[in-house]
């Protein structure tokens, strides 16, 4: 039976809801529904054997809201190697609130803080909303920066070099035509007040 | 001790610039990601001798790279359609101010000199592309 078969059966008799499998280029990706995401991690401990957490983090999706996702692994064991598994869910962007797992894995506490502060995401813990130390950025930090709607300061303070024509210089920069756009920085109407 | 002639020849130590090749095109300068490309040019226009039309032509009036701000990717390096960029190993250019990790077109210049030849290929490797195209454009010739 291959990791994939082993996954598919584990996750159709332990889980209530039905979830899908993508095997694509990547390791193995299980999505389930956020409701289901606690028993979805602990089946993968518990019934898989995934006992080696990797790392939990997000992804901005934009419109479709934010995919967490968390990287768990089986060891080498009877002759079999390492197989890697994928647990995903799919959030609001209006709302993205998960169940915590810091308790079914010990080490996911702190990516969970990290995730909490670069996508705004809220970890909850017996249905209360878990009060998360920021553990990268400072205190006073506003905002989360790995949404995609996060404007870097950087890119603001200072004009695009590429914005200048062949031929153009700092000192004879025309404006009557239409600039070329730096790539990955929204239009300046969407976020100068 | 190691020293910069022990490192390959594809090191990423610092981008050396032949500004005889530079068209001012701005490919590198809106490709960067880090944004640390600068780029100044302005337009000339030549005469053709014994008359026809007027042809313009952009001239380099800057071209600084800010290593404070550069990532290294390659992207610039990659991207120039004239191979004006190049890498060379050299990497010891720490300076005491910030505004010395800005490297001006003469120094960018400079660093051209340290620019090693390609490493050999691999004995079963293909020949380089344009060693064929050379050998072909040969071959018709005759």
């Amino acid at each position: 039976m291959t990791w994939a078969d082993q996954v598919a059966t584990a996750y159709d008799a332990g889980l209530a809801v039905p979830v899908t499998l993508e095997e694509g280029f990547g390791p193995l990706a299980v999505d389930v529904p956020a409701t289901h995401w606690r028993e979805a991690v602990t089946l993968a401990r518990d019934v898989l054997g995934c006992g080696f957490f990797d790392w939990l983090s997000a992804v901005d999706e934009l419109d479709e809201g934010f995919r967490v996702l968390c990287h768990l692994a089986r060891r080498p064991q009877d002759g079999v190697p390492l197989a890697h598994l994928l647990v995903r869910t799919l959030l609001p962007r209006d709302a993205p609130v998960l169940p915590s797992v810091r308790d079914v894995f010990a080490g996911a506490g702190w990516h969970e803080r990290e995730t909490h502060e670069m996508f705004g995401i809220d970890f909850t813990a017996d249905g209360a909303v878990l009060a998360l130390e920021p553990l990268l950025l400072p205190e006073e930090f506003e905002g989360h920066p790995l949404r995609k709607d996060f404007v870097l300061a950087s890119r603001v303070a200072r004009p695009w070099p590429g914005a200048k024509e062949p031929g153009e210089s700092d000192a004879t920069v025309g404006r009557a035509r239409r600039r070329p756009r730096p790539p990955g920085v929204p239009d300046e109407g969407t976020w100068r007040p | 001790m190691a020293t910069v002639s022990d490192l390959p020849a594809r090191s990423r130590g610092v981008i050396a610039l032949i500004e005889e090749n530079c068209t001012s095109c701005m490919l590198c300068a809106r490709e960067c990601p880090s944004w640390c490309i600068h780029i100044d040019s302005h337009q000339e226009t030549d005469l053709p001798v014994g008359g026809g039309r007027p042809s313009t032509r952009n001239v380099l009036d800057r071209f600084a790279i800010d290593y404070a701000v550069c990532m290294y990717c390659s992207i610039c390096v990659e991207v120039c359609p004239f191979d004006a960029l190049h890498w060379a190993p050299e990497h010891e250019y720490a300076g005491a101010e910030l505004v010395d990790l800005t490297h001006e077109r003469d120094r960018l210049r400079e660093w051209m000199w340290t620019v090693p030849p390609p490493d050999v290929l691999d004995e079963h490797a293909e020949p380089g592309k344009e060693v064929a195209a050379a050998r072909k454009a040969a071959t018709r010739r005759r």
